[in-house]
């Protein structure tokens, strides 16, 4: 029973076991204003919910400003700086307040074979708001240098090589430059697979449920039998299949096609019951008869009524598949090296090293655990809100 | 009778100077080895008849079996004149398990070389001298047509049935011939003809070319088809190797068994294989099949297929000590199964292995180091011979665009490329210190070395010149972010570095290696690529950089393939102009490249050269190689692949260090059947 | 009913067999074949194949054929009960298979039970006492084994045994115990080595049990006779575990079925992490070296156990809910 590799549990069904809104034609005598207000009033009753959703706003301006946070050039690597454990920054000196941080010297140990590191206490080095740093697109908008922290101009050093607030890596590549620019990725990997999988999902799903007979034996048919194949073999097959001359960028939008390929299912069978019961429902009736297009009456009429439900099985989807994709690049078949995403950084944690001797590599999966629970209490807490007669 | 050819004395000119090579070299590496490069060394064979013993023994294991009346005693189990070996440090004590891991199925290579004297010839620990092992002699005629190699009179096969020259007659007629069973190998061949094997007497074999084959005693005794003995080349669906157990394998065979191809498919089939063929693969494949007689010191109890792959002495093994202890000294080797290589590292460093040398990354050391007291084992770092743990290698047939072909085939582009790399930086990050920066030629220490100014030339960091040699051949435009650009198009010029997961980080070393080339304003992007997969691209010709170790490349003729592109299996360089050479021009791309013809034929003019001339053209070879830079090497003589090795301690005979290259299958060249428990705990 | 139950059979039927394709079409899609794969994979341990061999083992095995040729040989065979040979293990698919099989369900078992014992009691916690801090303290301890990636959880939980407790790394016995043959102290031995793997496994899938359950059961909670029980003045206690719990189980019943399977290959890459001689390192083992015959079995063994079990699970529903047994006629 295990999401990471299988977002399409049977029992994962997250509305599945929800009771039917009940009276409906009431609810739809409330004006929609007053819906949203009572899901809203509802949903902040759900304390660690509405806790959930700050992280998860915060996660997502980190993956926006990515860029401006991190202060060194995740792509720089340097040999005399690898595998170097995290900084402290002191914050006062005896000049009162003065952020800086103190210079580290290393050099490999012959007999232990670890690089071993000094900081020399004499040697400060000052750290600056809104420093100058590399050159990077704010936003996509305009070139600047700017990032949130950085080192004083005078400084004399740049910040890569300096600045190690989580360490580095083995390539000496700076540890939370490399996570922030993680986090862009991985947090929108997530969002695009899980738009395609409720796009196909609200389609095939709602195209089943409103025709019924043939075609919904023959989509039936088609989830069970996308059900009944282990994810990992068709991952694989998929995946190896690519063309592989596409960038990494390609392949990553790719790598969420196959998620989300796998991912509909789910969500087709809750809109094919939805569609069952909505289906025999006045208001479907009266847009019929009014000549409303098939296409019209779905996406305007019948997805709206429970949009709610949606909404929160996507925020309940969108871990699994940050999680898929940790669990792909393990499987060598996700995103890879050059492109960085958490679940290259994890992998670069996996192994004995890192265990005995370079343990804040494993700092990586701290925010990974984090954004995986905020999501799943902020879908629990929509979901709860989404039927506001319970 | 014993016989010795006068290639030994020429030899030993090239063994002096290489002697102190050696031994400069392991300096050179000790500062940054900890004391875990120790002296190379190994046992020795006795070869001088006067000394050998009179008296036998034998394993407690086996001496009952013979007080019980299953086995004939010692005397007669072992060949009148057996293989004496010294061991390296002192006289063994029988019993014990030697605790290993295995990978799977694929992983029969682990077994392989340590049963790895189950060849004709062998090269000494040293890895530079060729010694008898199965055969006791070898012996060319002046034509240099004719290879006869000599058998030991009474050796016998695991299951006592006499080990006689019928056994490569057998191979040669009813195997080897068979189109049905094998395809036939350029080893046998000469300009492409075939040779053929003949019955001299029952202990004399001579292999008979149709003209001079001056490279067929490297050959016996390299890690190739002909020569690799009979555990790798008869398992896993091959059947090469010289020989073959005529009395077991006789049944499985048409006609020679007595029975028609129809009867043999029937009973195949019934026995679940597809025909009498596969039947026939299994039969032979001493990892899966314990049935089939074999003549290493090992032989299979339980099958490589299983979580545990276990090999039990053979009691019939022809070699014993200087004290005439039968070997080898272990009654047997335990693999057990390892999904991944953490699993292998963590085991090991927990002590449940004995010696490992195999799967462990050389990044995890310091983890390793760390528990060796606690843990009771010792860590030996073993250095490689070959120039370069990581070459790329630039294909010189690509042809899906041609601008890049263009600059992958100009030799100033190559060259700044390769001085624009910091060998240094990688040479800290990946191989922790402990490999040789450099070009891709083989160590010093090799008689195919072509000098030590080769080690540096094209090969020491020098950004500004890179830089202005680019500029020189044309890339001067630069996009906004810095980067050169196509002159075709004026889009960014983008070379793609194919990497494959595998021993060595392959795709972070080259992620260092684009970071370096971004200062030069070249854009090179690292692709993984799963192991098939990128094998499968390179031999279609579609990869523009190949990176993958050059091992093997210091014996140039015995394994060429990771120098220049002969094997279209491995021809990371040229796949099309391997392709063409092995087909004689029928297929493939014919190269222009007068620098590669010149390779080319240098390398074919070898077969009929005597052993100076063979050098020379090597030398000359690897002089085209570096100038050139086709592969740019980088790293190399480290202990990368199979030299990190963990020795418990309370395990003897282990060389401080040992060769590890392709035809020492190490650990196969210091001997394994004369390890032996030290703690009599460890020998129940 | 009868008719349902044939026409339901023989949907499954159809399935398993566009199973059988998708399987061997999935397996078949990276370029090269088994042999390519195996001289890469034999390049990567330092034995190196030639041309020759090559050609060789491509005519031996036949992966040069086409695909509905190789297919149509393998289908033909599974028909007859024989699935075929494992290219790279030498042996008839069945034997590989073998022994994995049962200790797969045994580690699987383990997982389920574990994720019910879990799930159950702080879904009913949770729902009775909805946004109380036990509410949040209990999710969050039944969410945690989702939200961390299991195969870096399971190296971890590898290296703190052996820094800490001297315990055997991965696998399933210790090595003493590898090569003997059944005695009740190998079953001992099995079963101490157990924990970890189901803790792992187990751990991952309480959150979305947890999750039904609460709603299931809060559903329950709202209705009527909740209400009557309560005011003809039942035990807090009695009043949900009569009847609520009992109804909001019904849903469970759909999902028993496939539960097996499911867990088998979601166990993948745990077993690859910590060595499991399970069905899982197999299939992925011959998934990358496209060894078709023992990859096809393998998947096409887990789709079956799926269909058969959403039959079931139809089957149970029916029985155990009226409403859909008479929509059925």
């Amino acid at each position: 029973m295990d999401t990471m590799i299988s977002p399409d549990a049977p029992v994962a069904d997250p509305i599945a076991g929800l009771p039917e809104p009940e009276g409906s034609e009431t609810e739809e005598r409330i004006a929609v204003a007053t819906q949203w207000q009572l899901m809203s009033m509802r949903f902040r009753k759900h304390r660690l919910a509405m806790a959930s959703l700050i992280i998860v706003i915060l996660f997502y301006l980190i993956a926006i400003f990515a860029n401006f946070l991190a202060y060194a050039d995740p792509f720089k690597t340097e040999a005399y700086r690898s595998l170097m454990p995290p900084q402290k920054v002191i914050l006062w000196d005896d000049d009162g307040f003065n952020p800086h941080v103190l210079a580290v010297e290393g050099a490999r140990d012959p007999v232990s074979f670890k690089r071993i590191y000094k900081t020399d206490p004499d040697h400060k080095i000052p750290l600056r708001l809104f420093a100058h740093g590399y050159e990077y697109k704010f936003l996509g908008l305009f070139r600047t240098d700017r990032h949130l922290i950085g080192v004083a101009d005078d400084a004399g050093v740049t910040a890569e090589e300096s600045i190690f607030l989580m360490g580095t890596d083995l390539l000496g590549r700076d540890l939370f430059s490399r996570l922030m620019r993680a986090t862009r990725i991985s947090l929108s990997v997530g969002l695009v697979g899980v738009a395609l999988s409720m796009f196909l999902g609200v389609l095939l799903g709602g195209i089943s449920g409103l025709y019924g007979g043939v075609i919904d034996i023959t989509i039936q048919r088609l989830i069970e039998i996308t059900r009944s194949i282990p994810t990992i073999p068709l991952w694989m097959g998929l995946a190896a299949a690519m063309p592989r001359d596409w960038s990494v960028v390609k392949i990553y939008f790719a790598i969420t096609l196959i998620i989300s390929l796998i991912g509909w299912t789910d969500l087709a069978r809750v809109v094919r019951g939805r569609f069952l019961s909505l289906r025999n429902e006045d208001f479907v009736l009266a847009a019929e008869l009014a000549g409303a297009g098939q296409l019209r009456i779905i996406f305007r009429h019948m997805v709206p009524s429970f949009l709610s439900h949606i909404i929160a099985a996507m925020t309940l989807a969108l871990p699994a598949m940050i999680i898929s994709e940790t669990a792909l690049s393990f499987l060598g078949l996700g995103l890879r090296p050059p492109a960085i995403s958490w679940g290259v950084l994890l992998q670069d944690a996996q192994n004995i090293q890192t265990m005995a001797n370079t343990p804040w590599l494993l700092l990586v999966a701290v925010p990974v655990i984090i954004v995986i629970l905020a999501f799943n209490f902020l879908g629990d807490g929509l979901r709860d809100a989404a039927d506001p007669y319970g | 009778m014993w016989h010795v050819t006068l290639k030994r004395v020429r030899l030993l000119i090239v063994l002096t100077i290489l002697f102190v090579m050696l031994i400069s070299s392991a300096s050179l590496n000790a500062q940054g080895g900890g004391g875990y490069i120790g002296e190379l060394e190994g046992p020795t064979l006795v070869l001088d008849p006067a000394q050998w013993p009179t008296e036998f023994s034998e394993a407690p294991m086996l001496a009952e079996k013979v007080a019980a009346g299953d086995l004939p005693p010692v005397v007669e189990r072992i060949p009148s004149e057996p293989l004496v070996i010294q061991p390296l440090d002192s006289i063994g004590e029988y019993g014990g398990t030697w605790r290993r891991a295995f990978v799977g199925p694929g992983d029969g290579e682990n077994g392989n070389r340590i049963n790895a004297s189950d060849k004709l010839l062998f090269w000494d620990y040293t890895g530079t001298e060729i010694v008898p092992s199965a055969a006791k002699g070898w012996e060319v005629s002046e034509d240099g047509t004719t290879t006869t190699v000599f058998l030991r009179e009474g050796m016998k096969w695991s299951d006592g049935a006499p080990f006689t020259a019928d056994d490569f007659v057998f191979w040669f007629e009813w195997m080897y011939s068979d189109t049905r069973i094998t395809t036939p190998i350029a080893d046998m061949a000469v300009q492409g003809q075939q040779g053929r094997v003949e019955k001299v007497d029952d202990y004399t074999v001579s292999f008979v070319f149709p003209g001079p084959n001056l490279l067929f005693v490297d050959l016996l005794a390299g890690d190739t088809l002909i020569g690799g003995g009979q555990s790798v080349r008869q398992s896993r669906g091959t059947s090469y190797g010289a020989y073959a157990p005529a009395h077991y394998l006789k049944q499985f065979i048409p006609e020679v068994s007595g029975k028609t191809e129809e009867e043999l498919n029937k009973e195949a089939t019934d026995a679940g294989f597809e025909d009498w063929v596969t039947r026939l693969h299994f039969a032979t494949d001493w990892q899966l099949n314990p049935d089939v007689p074999n003549i290493g010191p090992f032989r299979t109890v339980q099958p490589i297929n299983t979580e545990a792959w276990v090999v039990e002495r053979n009691p019939y093994y022809w070699a014993v000590d200087t004290a005439g202890n039968q070997l080898p000294y272990l009654d047997r080797v335990v693999f057990t199964l390892a999904e991944n290589p953490q699993i292998i590292t963590l085991r090991a460093i927990a002590g449940e292995y004995d010696q490992q040398e195999r799967h462990i990354l050389m990044t995890e050391l310091p983890a390793i180091i760390e528990n060796q007291e606690t843990s009771n084992y010792t860590l030996h770092l073993d250095l490689a011979f070959n120039g370069s743990d990581a070459v790329y290698q630039f294909n010189q047939s690509y042809d899906a665009d041609p601008e890049i072909a263009k600059w992958l085939t100009n030799a100033d582009f190559r060259r700044a490329l390769s001085i624009g790399i910091d060998r240094d930086q990688l040479n800290e990050t990946f191989w922790l210190g402990a490999g040789v920066p450099g070009s891709a030629v083989p160590a010093e220490s090799s008689p195919y070395n072509p000098g030590p100014e080769y080690r540096d030339m094209w090969s020491t960091y020098d950004p500004d010149l890179a830089n202005q040699m680019l500029d020189d051949i044309g890339l001067t435009e630069r996009d906004s972010d810095g980067y050169r650009v196509r002159t075709d198009n004026g889009e960014r010029l983008r070379l793609e570095i194919q990497a494959v997961a595998s021993f060595l980080p392959y795709v972070q070393i080259s992620e260092m290696i684009a970071d370096q080339w971004s200062d030069l304003g070249i854009y090179a992007e690292p692709r993984e690529y799963e192991r098939t997969l990128g094998m499968t691209r390179a031999a279609n010709n579609e990869t523009q950089i190949f990176v993958w170790t050059n091992g093997g490349t210091e014996l140039l003729y015995l394994f060429p393939r990771h120098a220049i592109p002969v094997d279209p299996t491995e021809a990371f360089m040229g796949p099309a102009f391997a392709k063409w050479f092995v087909t004689n021009g029928a297929d493939g791309i014919e190269p222009t490249d007068p620098n590669l013809l010149r390779i080319y034929e240098l390398f074919t003019a070898a077969t009929g050269l005597d052993e100076a001339g063979r050098i020379q053209n090597a030398q000359e070879i690897w002089k085209i190689l570096v100038d050139q830079q086709y592969g740019i090497g980088t790293v190399g003589q480290s202990p990368a692949f199979m030299g990190v090795r963990i020795v418990n301690n309370d395990f003897a005979n282990i060389p401080d260090r040992t060769c590890i290259a392709q035809h020492c299958r190490t650990p196969g060249g210091s001997h394994p059947e004369t390890f032996y428990f030290t703690n009599p705990d460890r020998r129940d | 009913m009868l008719s349902f139950i044939a026409r339901r059979i023989m949907l499954g039927a159809l399935t398993t067999w566009v199973i059988s394709i998708i399987a061997f079409l999935v397996i078949l899609l990276p370029p090269g074949d088994f042999v390519d794969a195996y001289i890469a994979q034999l390049s990567g341990l330092g034995q190196y194949v030639s041309l020759e061999t090559a050609a060789n083992l491509r005519e031996q095995y036949g992966t040069d054929q086409p695909f509905h040729v190789q297919y149509i040989k393998w289908i033909r065979r599974v028909a007859h009960g024989d699935f075929g040979q494992s290219l790279e293990f030498g042996v008839p698919v069945a034997d590989v298979i073998g022994d994995r099989l049962w200790l797969t369900m045994v580690v699987s078992l383990g997982a389920i039970a574990l994720t019910w014992g879990l799930a159950l009691p702080i879904g009913i916690y949770s729902a009775v006492h909805q946004y109380s801090f036990g509410d949040y303290f209990f999710t969050f301890i039944g969410f945690i084994g989702l939200a961390i990636p299991n195969f870096l959880l399971a190296l971890i939980l590898m290296y703190i045994g052996f820094k800490y407790f001297d315990a055997s790394i991965g696998g399933l016995f210790s090595p003493e115990y590898q090569l003997e043959p059944w005695t009740w102290e190998k079953i001992w031995d099995l079963i101490k080595h157990l924990p970890m793997p189901v803790i792992i496994l187990g751990m991952a899938g309480t959150a979305q049990l947890i999750r039904i359950m609460r709603a299931n059961l809060l559903d329950e909670l709202r209705k009527p006779y909740v209400v009557t029980a309560r005011a003809k003045g039942l035990t807090e206690t009695r009043v949900i575990l009569k009847y609520p719990v009992r109804a909001a189980l019904n849903p469970f019943a759909s999902t028993i079925g496939y539960l097996l399977p499911f867990v088998v290959s979601g166990s993948i890459i745990i077993s690859v992490v910590m060595s499991l001689p399970t069905v899982g390192p197999i299939l992925l083992r011959a998934l990358v070296a496209q060894d078709v015959y023992l990859a096809g079995t393998i998947i096409l063994m887990l789709g079956t156990l799926t269909v058969i079990g959403t039959i079931i699970s139809d089957l149970l529903l029916m029985w155990i809910d009226p409403r859909i047994r008479l929509e059925q006629r």
